[in-house]
């Protein structure tokens, strides 16, 4: 049966919902809209329904969001706050009652780049999990990873930089460019960690469109043909080296030797790196 | 980040909590006079006013689309914002901070909507510990009294109409605000809350709120504002 991550919110029960959700996850500009796009269609071939929804799209928030972030005066934790009004919106009003049809849920984001974003930010980590722990567990989550130095072309070849994809709110001093390579580093830092964490399988982000989405696909069929694997979302004990390994068959981990640096990246301690910086930020107060 | 606990700041900050009708907005602007008359730097800080986020929360009642958890949520980003804009920043400036409802207001209301008491303490946990906490305890009858005859009618979500235990408003209203008494009842040892009878003569509750905080505030470096 479905399950959330701590608490259950009022009035949901999770017996009903017997949908599939899958989540793409990644950092700004990664391609994860790109690949929904092609998603949606193939499944719905197969003749599955399917709901796509991504973050900022609540019927509640994205406009109050939208404004509040022209102001570049919104505070690290309202920010975190608003974004997960948005999310416990899109929850309630649109993945929970697809999930009830038997959707199949895509979505474009979900509670973990908020989590990163926050942690980012300096937000304590067991404040931003204990405020996402209503969120209901995924079927799935591929996360669509890419070294930063494969991400500036086609962030800002694209559409430029932008204030918040920079992290100009926490770097405000430095010019854009070099604010947003330690943002998004930062990012993709919290990202490693949390993909241990809640087992994300990993799909190498740089080769083209086509080959991303090939390896997805496969992925997600693993996931709807309800194939037995190991719990997606055991806490990263020895045996978490055994099941990546597994998920690596399928959808293809990166090469060993760069999931060895992500390892060592993650237990020089991203978080205790947050922390710091949260440090830094107290500092002033 | 700071988890909820006292503040070291130079400022003051005194909230009121109670159910609708039980007076409190009253006292507090009287307490709000007072301090200024003192010569207190004094900034008032109202519940869901935060520029940034009101705008959603009314769209949000406006076409009834708040479930228990975005209601919950929408108040903590509207908190969140006047905590990180407002209310932190004054108090290091030393100013004496007056809260017309403040995080008991949420658990209360948010854990009747049948969200989790601990989560949604945890959810605060960003808030700063006020000086003092004054809960203005009235019976449910008197209330109700003050309320309807003061009023056009009640709101949808004052009245807890989304929660389906009425339909009949006032029927509801009078349940949905049994149940947040019962709530606050139980936050009172646990958070510590200063109880005001607010059945008293006003003056009366005024006096013992002024004699309270002008105890607080013998020992806090007076910020007089400019002559």
């Amino acid at each position: 049966m479905r399950e959330t991550y701590g608490v259950v919110l009022p009035d949901l029960n999770l017996a009903e919902l017997t949908g599939k959700l899958i989540v793409v996850e990644g950092t700004d500009g990664v391609g994860r809209s790109t690949q929904i796009k092609l998603l949606k269609p193939w499944l719905e071939q197969q003749g599955r329904a399917v709901l796509d929804t991504g973050i900022k799209r609540s019927l509640l928030a994205s406009r109050g969001i939208q404004q509040a972030k022209e102001g570049h005066t919104l505070g690290r934790i309202t920010l975190s706050l608003f974004y997960a009004t948005d999310f416990a919106d899109r929850l309630t009003h649109g993945i929970v009652p697809a999930l009830r049809a038997g959707f199949v849920v895509l979505t474009d984001r979900y509670i973990y780049s908020l989590m990163a974003r926050a942690m980012v930010r300096g937000v304590d980590p067991a404040w931003v999990r204990n405020a996402y722990s209503f969120a209901l567990k995924p079927d799935a989550v591929f996360y669509l990873r890419i070294g930063v130095v494969d991400l500036i072309p086609r962030v800002v070849f694209s559409r430029g930089f932008d204030y918040w994809e920079s992290g100009m709110d926490i770097h405000p001093s430095e010019d854009m460019y070099e604010s947003f390579l330690k943002y998004q580093t930062a990012l993709l830092a919290q990202f490693d960690t949390l993909a241990q964490e809640y087992n994300f399988e990993v799909v190498d982000a740089s080769p083209d469109i086509r080959t991303v989405f090939e390896r997805l696909r496969a992925g997600i069929a693993r996931v709807l043909s309800g194939e037995p694997r190991e719990p997606l979302f055991a806490v990263a004990a020895p045996a978490a080296e055994t099941e990546q390994a597994t998920t690596a068959k399928v959808v293809e981990m990166p090469a060993a030797s760069e999931r060895a640096a992500a390892a060592e990246k993650t237990d020089q301690g991203s978080v205790s790196q947050a922390l710091a910086k949260a440090a830094e930020g107290d500092a002033s107060r | 980040m700071k988890r909820y606990g006292e503040h070291r700041f130079p400022g003051k900050l005194f909230v009121v909590e109670g159910i609708d009708g039980s007076g409190k907005s009253t006292q507090l602007m009287l307490l709000h006079q007072w301090l200024q008359a003192e010569g207190y730097g004094v900034v008032f800080s109202e519940w869901n006013s935060s520029p940034l986020v009101k705008e959603t929360t009314r769209r949000g009642k406006k076409k009834q689309m708040l479930t228990p958890a975005t209601f919950c949520m929408i108040h903590a980003t509207d908190f969140a914002d006047r905590m990180e804009h407002n209310i932190i920043p004054l108090l290091k400036a030393g100013a004496v901070v007056l809260c017309d409802r403040y995080i008991y207001t949420a658990f209360a209301r948010d854990v009747v909507r049948g969200m989790e008491p601990k989560w949604v303490r945890e959810l605060y946990g960003f808030a700063v510990k006020p000086t003092a906490a004054f809960y203005f305890r009235v019976p449910l009858d008197v209330a109700m009294k003050r309320i309807l005859n003061g009023r056009a009618g009640v709101k949808f979500y004052e009245a807890g109409m989304d929660l389906d235990l009425s339909e009949d408003e006032e029927e509801s209203f009078r349940i949905f605000q049994g149940r947040i008494l019962e709530e606050y009842e139980k936050m009172i040892p646990e958070f510590d809350l200063t109880v005001v009878d607010a059945a008293l003569p006003i003056e009366e509750q005024q006096a013992q709120m002024r004699q309270i905080v002008k105890a607080k505030l013998a020992a806090a470096k007076r910020l007089r504002v400019a002559p």
